[in-house]
């Protein structure tokens, strides 16, 4: 008749994930795969999500005999304590880096959109104030909500792309291979941390089901990010000729602005921010809450609500660090999409052999004694 | 404010919660035994007025009866000296001798009803001393009654006429006084015999007259209710214009025979708990037995139970003691007045609890998408009622978002607006000294005070409050350049999406709420509007209705469609109950439930059944 143990469906942990993965999608990824390999963008997207796909294989084929557990149980069991911290402390590190930039980024995208005249922290305050209340509710809460805009954002999405069609030009996609096969297999394998997010899947064993339904969300997600991944760099040097594409810092924002419908909706492009700013929402919600929960796991403390305002100003003073929106870009493009990757593929993979290790070690002990 | 150093500190310190389990509806709870099933449980309800309201009284009884069997012998030698240790607490406290049993003396009996009663100070407590005859000897008895609430014919022709006068008449039998009073001398169709003083408490309070006879060690109770109450009329607050037009009253018993006219299926089991540690005021908990969820039915009998309040006085009460989370903005129970309403969701799976005294029945659980539907929904055709639940979902948006998104576009995204549509604003707000936010305040306020004084005034001045809102709203505001005239649209299409609202209580909420988008409004504009949206929506997705989450069927996603729950399917398409409720049977009808469209298989199309 009770029990509070939470458990989310496939759908919406799947809906979790993808709004994790593609937000990037609104803060620049189009530009950021054009600059990576020039027209050929978006063959990066395909690429970068075939790559992901299979380390995801990888990671789940490891995965199998820990159903239920997450990382930090996982490195707790491989190397003790001290393991765990160290795991915890590199994925804490990894939460706070990227929320604190992608609350500054979706700030500054807010401040040049609509709200020009606000300070930059007086708009940043109102996504604060959106998480602390999510990370008051529990992951249940924000979940479900997930499960909820998500498809509505994707609607928006899809809206503008089509709706920017008239503007399309095949010819801006060529030369199709962009900057060359070097670019593309080269740069393009870093770009595997924009799967990052994918790691939280790794954070949420606990609440999904069985191992399963871990890998049904896990490849369900990263394909159709990859879909839009593509679409979205495909649809975005169609509609603006190359050099013009490296220059705009909000692809999306552009392409909405570009978008018509007749003489009376004209400009209509301030809709779109209220679902840019709820993906936003979302992003830094979920990021927020495991934040709390990892540092909650990694110490082993019994509650996580008591920490939510220091993370919270934690939060706020890194997003205020970068001097300005460009600071901010070039942080997350140039070192964290780059990099990431080892910390949320590599890391999980070495510690997944090493809990194998150990496992088969104490059963070997355990035959001999 | 006396606690607020307690109220800072609650939000400023972290305070170890206490662990509590929350009630979770799941599938199959119906498969357990139920441990908080009543002895009683499944028994419909008696056929006359609350009669056997006194549920506690006689549990008490039958435990005390259940105690003395088992220990038997034991128990017998201990009775003198509990007595002796009784009698020590009367003298000790006397309050607790109302819970004593009843004594073959009537002048201590007669001493307790007057001190217990405060007569002669209490004006309509009647007692009536009178003479019994009975094999040859005259005995004294008086009954105590509270005018007002008696039908005094029942009284004088069933109860005193027998006694007085028929007790002179040759006696057959050997029946002792006890006995013989209840089977020959009261002709009437409810007598019990009592023999505690709290019983016959009950009993008075709620419409009985109580027999004191002397020499007998127990009181002789009869129901005889006959209070006055207005008659089964149309519904106030649920008009519709097809379905049936009666209404709830404010007497349980025709309200529950009002739903078993409809329902008309001897599952139906209307359940008594008694609420109210003073006024004990008797409710009723209504179910289907074969398709409410039992462990469902059981949390909302022990919610009921748990419930400590003196007075409990209309359902409105109660469903603020019962509700899941009284901070969130919106109402977690509906409550109707409508019969049909009340049976149609019973027929669901949900759970109604009928309070004495409130023409409103409460049911439960809810969720988002069943504060959508109104009681017409299922008497019109589909596309009509798919069309006026797209209206009520635009109707929601306008109450709650527009004078928000007015000021969000106004102030910070002008750029939407198209030109020709920005001059006529312009123009009209040129001569208007307010900024747009201490307009849409000063106009939000005037109507709240007009909807408010429009409630409160008498009925006879009413229609002057009607003349001086229009003019003060209307004209004079905008002919005094206080307001533009597009605000006055704005405001009036507020309160109209408001008014559409098919709940009362969510109307309510959508008022409250509208303040807060107004200002998240006016500070950021479309990511003020989308943060308050995204805290709503957190809230909304944290509630739980009876254990059923809020925004079921959609987070989390549960068999059910947004065009079954949301829109309106043709009934013959509503074959499955709502699945959140995991009710015991999970299908109203059969995939074909239209049979003649089967009638020479394959010549005709079913429409996609």
């Amino acid at each position: 008749m009770t029990g509070n143990k939470v458990v989310f469906g496939s759908r919406e942990s799947s809906l979790f994930i993808l709004n994790f993965i593609c937000t990037q999608i609104v803060l620049g990824y189009p530009r950021d795969m054009v600059e990576t390999a020039g027209t050929a963008g978006w063959i990066v997207s395909i690429y970068s999500t075939v790559l992901a796909l299979i380390g995801f294989t990888v990671i789940v084929r490891l995965y199998r005999k820990f159903e239920g557990l997450d990382l930090l149980d996982i490195a707790d069991q491989a190397l003790g304590s001290a393991g765990r911290i160290a795991v915890g402390m590199i994925f804490l590190v990894y939460l706070v880096y990227i929320s604190a930039l992608v609350l500054r980024e979706f700030g500054e995208d807010m401040k040049v959109i609509a709200l020009t005249d606000s300070p930059i922290s007086f708009i940043i305050m109102f996504f604060l104030v959106g998480i602390i209340v999510a990370a008051y509710m529990g992951i249940e809460a924000i979940v479900r909500l997930t499960a909820l805009i998500v498809p509505v954002i994707f609607i928006g999405f899809l809206i503008i792309t089509i709706g920017i069609m008239p503007y399309f030009q095949f010819g801006n996609i060529l030369p199709l291979l962009g900057d060359g096969a070097g670019a593309i297999l080269g740069k393009g394998s870093l770009k595997l941390s924009n799967f990052s997010a994918v790691s939280i899947i790794f954070f949420i064993t606990p609440f999904l089901r069985t191992h399963r339904c871990m890998k049904t969300v896990g490849y369900f997600t990263i394909s159709l990010a990859g879909v839009f991944f593509t679409w979205s760099v495909y649809s975005y040097l169609l509609a603006f000729p190359y050099p013009t594409t490296i220059e705009f810092f909000i692809p999306i924002y552009q392409m909405a602005r570009i978008f018509e419908y007749g003489r009376f909706f004209q400009r209509i492009e301030s809709v779109f921010l209220l679902i840019w700013a709820a993906s936003a929402l979302l992003y830094l919600s979920g990021g927020f809450y495991f934040i709390l929960y990892v540092f909650r796991k990694t110490f082993g403390l019994e509650h996580q609500k008591p920490v939510i305002w220091s993370f919270a100003v934690l939060l706020f003073t890194l997003s205020m660090l970068p001097p300005n929106l460009t600071s901010a870009l070039i942080l997350e493009t140039r070192y964290f999409r780059n990099y990431i990757w080892i910390i949320t593929f590599a890391i999980p993979i070495v510690l997944l052999l090493i809990a194998h290790g150990v496992r088969k070690n104490s059963k070997k002990g355990g035959k001999s004694e | 404010l006396n606690n607020w150093k307690k109220t800072l500190g609650g939000w400023l310190f972290f305070k170890e919660p206490k662990k509590v389990e929350t009630f979770i509806l799941r599938e199959d709870e119906f498969d357990k035994p139920d441990k908080e099933k009543d002895p009683g449980e499944g028994k419909p309800a008696g056929s006359r007025e609350e009669t056997e309201m006194k549920e506690p009284g006689k549990k008490r009884k039958n435990e005390t009866f259940l105690l003395k069997k088992t220990q038997g012998q034991a128990s017998r030698e201990e009775k003198s000296e509990r007595g002796q240790e009784k009698d020590k607490e009367k003298k000790e406290n006397p309050q607790k001798e109302e819970k004593s049993e009843i004594t073959p003396e009537l002048v201590r009996n007669l001493d307790f009803m007057k001190k217990k009663y405060f007569i002669p100070s209490n004006g309509d407590v009647m007692i009536r001393e009178f003479k019994i005859t009975f094999k040859d000897k005259v005995i004294d008895a008086f009954m105590i009654f509270i005018d007002g609430m008696t039908d005094r014919k029942v009284i004088n022709d069933n109860i005193l006429a027998p006694l007085m006068v028929f007790s002179n008449m040759d006696i057959k039998g050997n029946d002792e006084l006890k006995q013989f009073i209840s089977n020959r001398l009261t002709p009437h169709n409810q007598i019990k015999i009592v023999e505690k003083y709290s019983d016959v408490i009950d009993e008075i309070n709620f419409g009985g007259c109580t027999i004191f006879v002397e020499g007998v060690d127990a009181a002789f109770t009869a129901d005889v209710k006959g209070w006055e109450h207005r008659g089964v009329n149309r519904p106030n607050t649920e008009q519709t214009l097809r379905g049936p037009q009666e209404a709830f009253i404010e007497s349980l018993r025709t309200n529950t025979a009002l739903v078993r006219k409809i329902v008309r299926d001897e599952d139906l089991v209307v359940e008594n708990v008694a609420v109210g540690m003073r006024s004990k005021t008797p409710c009723n908990i209504l179910y289907i037995k074969d398709i409410a969820n039992d462990s469902l039915v059981a949390e909302i009998r022990t919610r009921l139970k748990s419930i400590k309040v003196d007075y409990l006085r209309d359902s409105g009460e109660l469903e603020q003691m019962i509700e899941d989370n009284p901070y969130n903005p919106t109402p977690q129970l509906i409550a109707t007045e409508r019969p049909d309403r009340v049976a149609s969701m019973l027929t669901d799976g949900k759970v109604g609890v009928a309070v004495s005294g409130s023409p409103f029945v409460l049911m439960m659980p809810i969720t988002s998408t069943d504060l959508l539907h109104s009681a017409e929904d299922n008497f019109i055709r589909f596309p009509y009622a798919m069309m006026l639940r797209i209206v009520r979902i635009i109707s929601i948006f306008f109450s709650l978002l527009l004078p928000g998104v007015y000021l969000a576009i106004t102030n910070f995204h002008q750029e939407m607006i198209p030109t020709d549509l920005l001059f006529a604003i312009g123009a009209a707000r040129e001569r208007v000294p307010f900024p747009t936010l201490v307009e849409i305040l000063i106009m939000e306020f005037a109507f709240e005070l007009i909807r408010e004084a429009g409630i409160r005034i008498p009925g006879p001045i009413g229609p002057t409050l009607g003349i001086i809102g229009a003019l003060i709203l209307g004209q004079a505001a905008v002919a005094a350049n206080i307001v533009s005239p597009i605000l006055i649209i704005i405001v009036a299409v507020t309160g109209i999406g408001n008014f559409a609202s098919p709940n009362f209580s969510q109307g309510f909420a959508f008022r409250i709420m509208r303040f807060g988008f107004i200002f998240m409004g006016s500070l950021s504009g479309f990511l003020g509007i989308t943060t308050g949206l995204f805290i709503l929506g957190l809230v909304l997705c944290h509630s739980k209705s009876f254990g059923v989450p809020f925004v079921s069927p959609f987070a989390p996603k549960t068999r059910g469609s947004f065009a079954a729950d949301v829109l309106k399917l043709p009934l013959w398409k509503m074959e499955s109950r709502p699945d959140y409720l995991n009710p015991k049977d999970r299908y109203r009808q059969p995939k074909i439930s239209r049979g003649w469209t089967q009638r020479g298989e394959g010549e005709d199309d079913d429409d996609g059944e």
